[in-house]
């Protein structure tokens, strides 16, 4: 991390550089749970899962769903590459709860089709829990 | 005389074929801007991604996934074809349905199997006159392409490929080299090969070692960053191919107006000649007319 106080915050989707910010702590959505980034947090590069960036700034906290994809944590920034950046109320909870129902009902037959379904069940499951 | 007027008439025409052609000229601009714009913006995430494959690269991870791998026997090839929607655009989709064609012919020589998939219009009409079967077509992706479709198909070509029910996914498209050139190319996507790693050029660029800690692990990571890379590598040949078509549809449509231009003047020159002929032609018929009656 830099030497100016708090973390930088860098969010990249495939299509653009969506956030480029400053902030006090942040806590990342992990493949297994959640991580909190303090300033001069030691080099990582991690897998992220479906779930809540919640960025915080002198006591405020901002929160954006992030949807898959990896973190990169270097001295300078925090990297974070997703497919996509969503404000939570831009998710739409009968969408995702038709998501879930549709991956629900797909029989995997090979172990590719059944990470598949893992993974859109578990992107459903969270897109529910962020949208209560 | 009719001539007058149908010269007069045509020259009306061409102008009003100018107008269009010159506002389609500056549409095209505004969109190659807009799209210009969006390929710029979609550099950062391969750079991010490459780097992650490099600190991973370092740390020692040999660089292995299914999609790296080549298949041992090539059987069945796939193919993506990206045009345009909509014609008016030079040879923008006739390069491309040649360049696809002439592969494809090639294609068929070394494996029977294999779909072909077109995107745009344009493309799709070329290869249904070519008799060519289209196993799935996209009219979806206009000048900007969004990355969720995409990754769709992308999905599915890992799927397929992951699988073993395809050996090789090429794809035919307009690469953007820079804003004067654009090439019409087929290149190969699977195998994947979009992932380089340079380790002499970052070795010694920082004195302080970056020792990553890896969650869950470097093989992990890999295991999703190379999908990842696929995806964002076939989404950059859809901003290219997107780029390159308002690019030639400017050039089209700017060489239109011109030679509209062209055209009127020269319509202009034999209607100014054909008027003055008919004023003198009528004065001598009156100076005739007056010597007879004197």
């Amino acid at each position: 991390m830099s030497s100016e106080s708090g973390v930088h915050c860098v969010v990249v989707t495939p299509e653009k550089t969506e956030l480029d910010s400053r902030c006090d702590s942040l806590i990342l959505p992990m493949y297994d749970g959640e991580l909190g980034v303090l300033p001069g947090r030691a080099p990582m590069v991690g897998r992220l899962g479906f779930g809540l960036l919640k960025l915080k700034t002198s006591g405020k906290e901002e929160t954006w769903y992030v949807d898959g994809g990896f973190v990169q944590v270097t001295r300078e920034s925090v990297y974070v590459l997703t497919d996509r950046l969503l404000r939570p109320n831009q998710i739409d909870r009968a969408s995702a709860e038709a998501d879930l129902q549709k991956a629900l009902e797909v029989k995997p037959l090979s172990a590719e089709a059944y990470a598949a379904r893992e993974r859109s069940l578990a992107a459903a499951r969270a897109k529910i829990r962020v949208a209560k | 005389m009719a001539n007058i007027r149908q010269l007069d008439k045509r020259r009306k025409s061409v102008r009003n074929i100018r107008k269009i052609t010159r506002t389609m000229e500056l549409i095209a601009t505004a969109r190659f801007k807009k799209a210009m714009d969006r390929a710029a913006a979609a550099t950062d995430y391969t750079r991010l991604i490459t780097k992650i494959v490099q600190d991973l690269a370092k740390s020692g991870t040999e660089v292995t996934h299914p999609l790296l791998q080549p298949h041992d026997s090539i059987k069945a090839i796939d193919m993506l074809v990206l045009t345009a929607n909509r014609g008016l655009c030079g040879g923008y989709n006739g390069s491309i349905v040649r360049a696809a064609l002439q592969r494809r012919a090639e294609i068929k020589e070394q494996a029977d199997a294999g779909t072909t998939s077109v995107s745009g219009k344009r493309g799709i009409s070329a290869f249904r006159f070519a008799n060519v079967p289209i196993e799935k077509s996209y009219t979806e992706f206009e000048d900007q392409p969004s990355f969720e479709a995409v990754a769709k198909i992308a999905d599915e070509l890992i799927l397929r490929y992951v699988s073993g029910q395809i050996d090789r996914v090429d794809v035919a498209y307009t690469k953007f080299v820079s804003i004067s050139k654009q090439l019409p190319v087929v290149e190969t996507l699977l195998p994947f090969g979009g992932i380089e790693i340079s380790q002499t050029e970052t070795a010694n660029t920082s004195k302080l070692r970056d020792d990553y800690e890896f969650l869950p692990s470097a093989e992990g990571i890999l295991e999703e960053v190379v999908p990842a890379s696929f995806r964002a590598r076939v989404f950059k040949c859809f901003l290219d191919a997107a780029v390159s078509e308002q690019i030639a549809r400017m050039v089209a449509m700017k060489s239109a107006t011109e030679n509209a231009g062209d055209l009127i003047k020269s319509l202009s020159r034999t209607f100014n000649r054909a008027r003055q002929s008919k004023i003198t032609q009528e004065i001598m018929e009156i100076i005739g007319g007056v010597e007879a009656l004197g």
